[in-house]
């Protein structure tokens, strides 16, 4: 701290009166800031009836909830490192294939226990990350990037760059697998589903859970967290986990949608998922944000993509879009707490 | 010695600063002379840092009138004090660590062959003569972070004399020092003396300050008390000065009984940290820590609560062996400590009072894995109405309280776990005096009522005075002694600190 | 005392300690390592890397990150090819290098004025550029049939150097040259160091920081811009993205250029990009396939971030401790 800044911390200094009045802005902002995802999505809506009768149809609603399940699914789990403040966990494209490979190998036992043992797989990844993030307080982007180049480079090895077929005959559990991208639910279809409940459980754990509780300390303020009795390596390990375990249920229903395990099917979730984390109101510095928040941010991803793609914009400028839109984004958000001098800590 | 009587080389006049709420400097008036050594003397918060940052330009809107050799300047920013030929030596120095000596010295400046290329042999033999001046002879190269504490301060020194100062402002610079270092710093000071430069020398070590100072300033409140010659003073006229007339009986007298032993600290060590602390603390008492700042007592107190850890030593609470293994074990031990610094270990500033007060109750109010923070719905008003914090709202962020309002909530983030042992690290830095009021009334209040065990922290001398039954001084990392009740006063509390007797 | 000192040599001159050691290992094991053509290669392989290198230690020692290296390295690989027939190879060479020269001046602006943190900005416009790349190739990958230049840069006239491993030299020495002796070169690791001392100093920080993401642009498309005509293609795979920026940030990291600042040696690094290199070419020597290499390096990378922040860890561990107060107990207990 410079030497003027310690001089204010130690003679207390009471907030000016230009602070008091912030208080009155600040609450509707908030409001605001919890909303404001879901009015873009409106508006997208509304630009994208206006572009195309196509875009306001049943069919094509769908279809974005179908495309934004995957990546919503990634998110429940995601987002709490970004809330507790580290970050993003860059290892999920990893998380992805190898929950889905070790899924498939494990097909011979059963559907359920391959599914419970592409999950574990996965789980592990988040206890190495929650293990030296956590423990050893390394940085999270520079480790979770570690994690992801060795993990594809040991997938590719272990594979020789081919990919896992399930036997897919009829009545074994290889066709149950590859079933289960594309059952439905009483009408509904199960990614769409899994995801909701994913979110509804990521909801849940956010604001009721003791976890949840001392996650929003613990990215309001680490050292304060650590001072207050909160075991703050224990919640970073949890964040961690809880990332793998919900990116290992994506990674494993790609895999049943490709209907087979490669290393490469989760490229680009790492970015995606911050983008959607972020659009949806967590702040990297943590502490800040909702799941609903979240969700929007899901959603916003998905109908711009849609929309993008009704206006006739190639999938790879799409990308150029999505990138500028992320650092708009983020840049827009830092700004706005900036003023209402909400950045400290 | 050259004494330059004739027109001083900085002269302050009625100089102020006001922060929101308080004055800090209050219309000092004060010469400083070339070849002199002058201290400026003060507890905590009696204004010498505020003085000290006026001069070294840290502020844009002070009042009053300084003049350096009689021209009249404004102190406006860094760089303005640095062309007027202020020097300042700060006790985090401002040193980049992972560059050389050489690039800390010559910052900014490095001399060049061709304008751009660096003249590696100018760069040694610039940085050798500037080593010289403090002398140290080390290889310019090294880095600055593989030196020790006082080879860094010599370099800072150097680096500060190559911009060739008329005034230079050391700011504790013996906190970390070693006797033998101590001695080699002051042959330094001696020498740059000699060489006609005014030496402004903060500090709140009294013994040194009669070794190496010519004049000391006293300052208390904001107020300067006096400037003498140094063979004017003794040790207790400063004392007294520091600490001023005896303040009315501003704190209630106990009325209420210490119970049996509760606390009891044996041989507690930690490498480093503190050297075979042992005390005891009993129900209902109130346990002194003092000492200056450095002396280990923060150190002391987590390790108390298991934040951090100690190497030897044993503890035991209400008999029961007691180790904690981290702040969370204390907590449900019932131990909670109420940090130095609420903006950086106290406080979450983004967070509301309730989600503060709450903080530490997280375990208590959960069902496995479920929060029910309805458990804790009226604990945050409570609190609020009993130490009348203001604005009395739960849902108000921290940071848009005043120091004193903030302080009184993270007094009750404590008070909320119902402590057996509360132990308060500078309860009342920054806070202003209703807030001081409220704060020490609950004190007391809780060690009466409730039997809990205080251990206060403290180096506002007339609280640690007033609100202590007894009092353990740590000096380095040793506990020096231990002062009852009657032999405590301020002036026997600072003299202890500082290594005298009373 | 003695341990300690020979510890400190050991790390600090690491990168270059391993290579020998591995150098040596190989020409004792591996088969045909150790004869002209297989060490040209190395060095010739060695290029990208190097050269991509020397602009993200910069970043590194100001204290930020760039993720997008890989992606400009792609992006102006593919313009050195597809703008060639049209204007030449110095054209497209210098619009190559002006693309990325336009990237990093967007990424040190976001950075410095927009105080944006340089996690986002560069995530997000690794996206971007690699998206541009996408359009601008059509999702292929692009080749020439003028083997002029791929042959001149590949062709060693001096033993051991060719044309393309002398670029690489001059660079990586011109680079050491600039970080180490130069008043300019010098600024950027006080800027990196103490970014209050530095301001105290007069410097501008946010000039350096600028002028530290146009040079990773620029070296990164230097670096890809090389890497295609030497090959007279680019292909459009992103892997070789990624692995550019695994094998730089690791061979950063062992170089000994740390995230936090004001610290680092280009040379050191340059040590670290040949081990690398070598091992790749062990590697490929026994008969292992590609994808053991981009295994190792992932290996390799994890390694050294876990072996950096456990050293954070320990020295973190000790901070505020009284070194006299540590020797008096030290040596009252000794008795």
């Amino acid at each position: 701290m410079s030497q003027v800044k310690s001089v204010m911390a130690e003679t207390g200094q009471s907030p000016s009166r230009k602070n008091r009045g912030k208080l009155q802005i600040s609450k509707s902002q908030i409001v605001f800031e919890k909303a404001g995802i879901y009015i873009i999505a409106l508006a997208l809506i509304i630009v994208g009836s206006l572009v195309s009768p196509q875009f306001l149809t049943i069919d094509n609603m769908l279809s974005v909830l179908r495309s934004i399940s995957l990546l919503g699914m990634v998110v429940a789990g995601a987002a709490f490192v970004t809330y507790i403040g580290e970050y993003a966990d860059l290892s999920i494209p990893a998380i992805i294939p190898l929950s889905g490979i070790v899924a498939v190998f494990a097909l011979p036992l059963g559907v359920v226990p391959a599914v419970l043992l592409g999950m574990l797989a996965g789980m592990m990844i988040g206890v190495m990350n929650g293990l030296v993030i956590g423990y050893l307080r390394a940085n999270p982007i520079l480790w979770t990037l570690a994690v992801v180049f060795f993990m594809e480079g040991l997938m590719r090895f272990m594979m020789s760059n081919n990919q896992i077929y399930p036997d897919v005959s009829p009545g074994t559990s290889g066709a149950d697998f590859i079933d289960l991208y594309r059952s439905e639910i009483l009408g509904i279809p199960t990614i769409v589903v899994v995801m909701l409940v994913l979110l509804a459980i990521s909801h849940w754990i956010l604001r009721r859970t003791k976890f949840g509780q001392q996650a929003k300390l613990l990215g309001s303020a680490y050292e304060v967290a650590k001072t207050s009795g909160i075991n703050v390596k224990r919640t970073v390990m949890i964040a961690f986990v809880l990332t793998a375990l919900s990116s290992s249920v994506a990674g494993i229903l790609i895999t049943s949608f490709n209907k087979t395990g490669v290393y490469y099917l989760g490229q680009g979730y790492d970015f995606q998922a911050v983008t959607a984390i972020v659009l949806g109101g967590m702040t990297l510095s943590g502490g800040r944000g909702s799941i609903v928040g979240v969700l929007g941010g899901v959603l916003v991803i998905g109908l711009l993509s849609n929309l993008m793609t009704f206006m006739g914009v190639h999938p790879f400028q799409q990308k150029v879009v999505i990138g500028t839109i992320f650092i708009l984004v983020v840049g827009l958000n830092q700004y706005q707490l900036r003023k209402m001098g909400k950045d400290h800590g | 010695m050259n004494k330059n009587t004739s027109s001083p080389v900085l002269h302050m006049h009625q100089v102020s600063k006001r922060y929101p709420g308080m004055l800090a400097v209050d219309t000092v008036s004060v010469d400083f002379y070339a070849g002199e050594v002058h201290a400026l003397l003060g507890e905590n918060g009696a204004g010498k840092s505020t003085l000290m940052k006026m001069i070294a330009g840290s502020f844009d809107d002070y009042t009053g009138e300084i003049k350096v050799n009689s021209q009249l300047c404004q102190l406006h920013s860094p760089s303005v004090a640095k062309d007027n030929g202020i020097g300042m030596i700060y006790q985090e120095l401002s040193l980049a660590r992972p560059l050389s000596i050489a690039e800390n010295i010559l910052i900014g400046r490095l001399p060049t062959k061709f304008g751009f290329v660096v003249d590696t042999e100018k760069v040694i033999e610039e940085t050798k003569i500037c080593l010289q001046r403090v002398g140290l002879e080390l290889d310019p190269f090294a880095l600055v972070d593989t030196l020790s504490p006082h080879e860094s301060q010599l370099v800072e020194i150097a680096k500060v004399l190559g911009n060739h100062p008329k005034i230079i402002v050391m700011d504790e610079p013996t906190s970390s020092l070693s006797r033998s270092e101590v001695v080699r710093l002051f042959d330094i000071i001696k020498l740059l003396k000699e060489q006609g430069l005014a030496i402004i020398y903060i500090s709140h070590h009294l013994p040194e300050i009669f070794k190496i100072a010519d004049k000391v300033t006293v300052m208390r409140d904001g107020k300067k008390i006096s400037t003498k010659g140094i063979g004017e003073v003794t040790p207790k006229s400063l004392v007294q000065e520091m600490v001023g007339q005896s303040i009315e009986d501003f704190y209630q007298q106990r009325s209420h009984q210490i119970g049996e032993t509760r606390i009891v600290v044996k041989n507690l060590s930690r490498f480093g940290f503190f050297d075979n602390i042992n005390f005891s603390a009993a129900r209902g008492e109130v346990v002194g820590i003092a000492g200056l700042a450095g002396a280990g007592r923060s150190e002391l107190a987590r390790a108390l609560c298991g934040i951090d850890p100690f190497d030897q030593g044993s503890m035991t609470l209400d008999n029961n062996h007691y180790a904690p293994k981290s702040m969370a074990n204390a907590i449900k031990s019932g131990v909670a400590y109420l940090s130095e610094d609420r903006k950086r270990e106290g406080l979450f500033l983004r967070l509301d009072i309730k989600q503060n007060v709450l903080a530490t109750l997280i375990d208590k109010h959960s069902k496995g894995l479920v929060y029910t923070p309805k458990e804790g719905r009226d604990v945050p008003g409570e609190l609020i109405k009993t130490l009348e914090i203001m604005p009395a709202d739960e849902l108000i962020d921290v940071s848009n309280l005043s120091g004193g309002n903030q302080q009184k909530v993270l007094l009750a983030k404590w008070l909320a776990i119902k402590p057996k042992v509360l132990i308060l690290d500078e309860p009342t830095r920054g806070v202003d005096v209703g807030a001081k009021n409220i704060i020490h009334e609950t004190i007391m209040r809780l060690a009466k009522e409730t039997g809990a065990t205080i251990l206060l922290i403290s180096s506002d001398l007339p609280e640690l005075v007033g609100l202590a039954d007894r009092c353990i001084v740590l000096r380095e990392g040793r506990m020096i002694g231990e002062m009852q009740k009657s032999e405590l006063s301020e002036e026997a509390v600072l003299l202890r600190a500082n290594g005298e007797a009373a | 005392m003695g341990n300690f000192k020979l510890s400190r040599f050991v790390d600090s001159h690491r990168a270059l300690l391993m290579l020998i050691v591995v150098f040596v290992g190989l020409s004792l094991t591996a088969p045909n390592f150790l004869n002209s053509y297989n060490l040209t290669t190395i060095l010739k392989s060695a290029s990208l890397y190097s050269v991509v290198m020397i602009g993200f230690a910069l970043i590194f020692i100001i204290g930020e990150l760039d993720l997008s290296v890989g992606a400009i390295v792609m992006l102006a690989g593919m313009l050195a090819i597809g703008l060639e027939p049209s204007l030449g190879w110095y054209g497209s060479f210098a619009a190559a290098t002006l693309a990325g020269i336009l990237v990093g001046l967007v990424n040190g602006l976001l950075v410095a004025k927009g105080k944006i943190h340089s996690f986002i900005v560069t995530l997000g416009m690794m996206s971007i550029v690699l998206g541009v790349m996408h359009i601008y190739s059509g999702g292929d990958s692009l080749s020439t049939e003028d083997y002029d230049l791929s042959d001149w840069l590949d062709e060693a006239k001096i033993e051991l150097l060719p044309p393309i491993v002398i670029i690489t030299l001059c660079l990586v020495l011109g680079a050491n040259f600039f970080f180490n002796k130069t008043r300019l070169g010098r600024g950027f690791f006080v800027v990196g160091g103490n970014k209050e001392t530095a301001w105290l100093a007069g410097l501008n920080k946010d000039r350096y920081i600028v002028l530290a993401f146009v040079i990773s642009g620029m070296l990164s498309a230097v670096g890809g811009a090389l890497f295609s005509m030497s090959l007279a293609a680019m292909p459009a795979n992103v892997n070789l993205a990624n692995n550019t920026l695994m094998a730089v940030l690791a061979a950063t990291i062992i170089g000994g250029t740390l995230m936090s600042g004001g610290k680092g040696n280009i040379l050191k690094c340059y040590f670290a990009v040949l081990l690398l290199s070598t091992i790749f070419n062990g590697i490929s020597l026994f008969g292992y396939s590609y994808d053991i290499q981009i295994f190792v390096n992932g290996v390799i990378l994890a390694l050294v971030v876990l072996y950096e922040s456990y050293a954070v860890y320990k020295q973190d561990a000790l901070k505020g401790q009284n070194p006299k107060l540590l020797q008096s107990m030290l040596r009252s207990r000794e008795r």
